[in-house]
């Protein structure tokens, strides 16, 4: 199963709409499962719901073989922490798809560092979701503990210091 | 253990929460309180502290900002937090102004999707923070009074 999810803060129909005409031209090969968000726009192949919540997202992307998603970070942090194939279309700002253009910068450094795949507009997301199937993500080495160890130091100069 | 801090935890829901949540240790054994922008993760938050939920806010609804920096000005009024920490957006970027002004120190760390430059947030509060992270060593170069060591994601 391919799971797509655009965020619940806006609809993201372009992208819908894209792998809705995808699978009419029989490039998926594979069932899928589709957060849409609040949009008047019914994909005619699959199922799909407004929104989830976090309990049956979280399932959903673990049973998930590949994850097709919209660039926000929170989702793309949850698919590289489940090890998760994932095919991202920045929304933009000429579409009215967000306030400013940040998706296009960090999903151009994650493609380029191998961590997903990315479809810049309609046109791009055949190959992409063909590719999708055998892609395999460079893990991403993030160091949260070395970012905490330097809030907690801080912290405690805080103290040191007013004392 | 020091537990005379209180410590402000301000992050929008989405990216910038998760982000936050990643370096929940660097608060354990201080006190802290959440304002965040929705109550959809409310529960998870209230295990570590009181959550405040202040609405949605972006540059682009005027009337919004207003209402969630006079939500914000209630909550840092009230709680007189010693440190604000912050991964942004809008929401983060206020209680940051608003807790210097009332005494507190900042700490702020963009988030990994500010690339090429830090945020528009971030070029704010860099002027009253007193530590500033980036997560991408270039952004270090390139701004003063920035440091880089490490990425949260």
């Amino acid at each position: 199963m391919i799971f797509l999810t655009v965020g619940t803060q806006f609809p993201f129909d372009r992208l819908v709409r894209a792998v809705d005409e995808a699978f009419d031209n029989g490039l998926v090969g594979e069932e899928v499962f589709a957060q849409i968000g609040e949009t008047s726009y019914r994909p005619r192949n699959f199922e799909s719901v407004a929104s989830l919540g976090k309990k049956v997202f979280d399932e959903r992307l673990k049973q998930a073989s590949g994850i097709i998603s919209h660039a926000g970070i929170g989702t793309i942090t949850m698919a590289l922490d489940n090890h998760k194939p994932l095919l991202v279309m920045p929304r933009l700002k000429k579409y009215g798809e967000i306030v400013s253009d940040h998706q296009l910068a960090i999903t151009r450094r994650f493609s380029e560092l191998g961590h997903i795949l990315v479809a810049y507009d309609v046109e791009d997301l055949p190959d992409g979701v063909r590719r999708l199937k055998n892609f395999v993500l460079k893990e991403r080495i993030a160091t949260p503990d070395a970012v905490a160890k330097r809030i907690a130091l801080f912290l405690r100069s805080l103290v040191t210091n007013g004392e | 253990m020091a537990k005379e801090l209180k410590i402000c935890l301000a992050a929008s829901a989405g990216g910038h929460m998760s982000q936050m949540l990643k370096l929940s240790n660097s608060w354990k054994g201080y006190e802290v309180f959440w304002i965040t922008t929705t109550d959809v993760i409310a529960q998870k938050l209230c295990e570590s502290g009181k959550v405040y939920a202040v609405g949605e806010s972006n540059r682009e609804h005027l009337i919004r900002v207003i209402r969630s920096f006079i939500r914000c000005t209630k909550i840092i009024f009230h709680e007189r937090p010693d440190v604000v920490i912050s991964t942004g957006a809008a929401v983060g970027c206020m209680t940051c102004f608003l807790g210097k002004l009332f005494g507190a120190k900042v700490a702020w760390i963009d988030s990994i999707t500010n690339v090429e430059q830090i945020s528009l947030s971030g070029k704010m509060v860099r002027y009253i923070s007193n530590l500033f992270l980036v997560q991408w060593p270039e952004l270090a170069e390139r701004y003063s009074n920035v440091e880089y060591v490490g990425a949260v994601i």
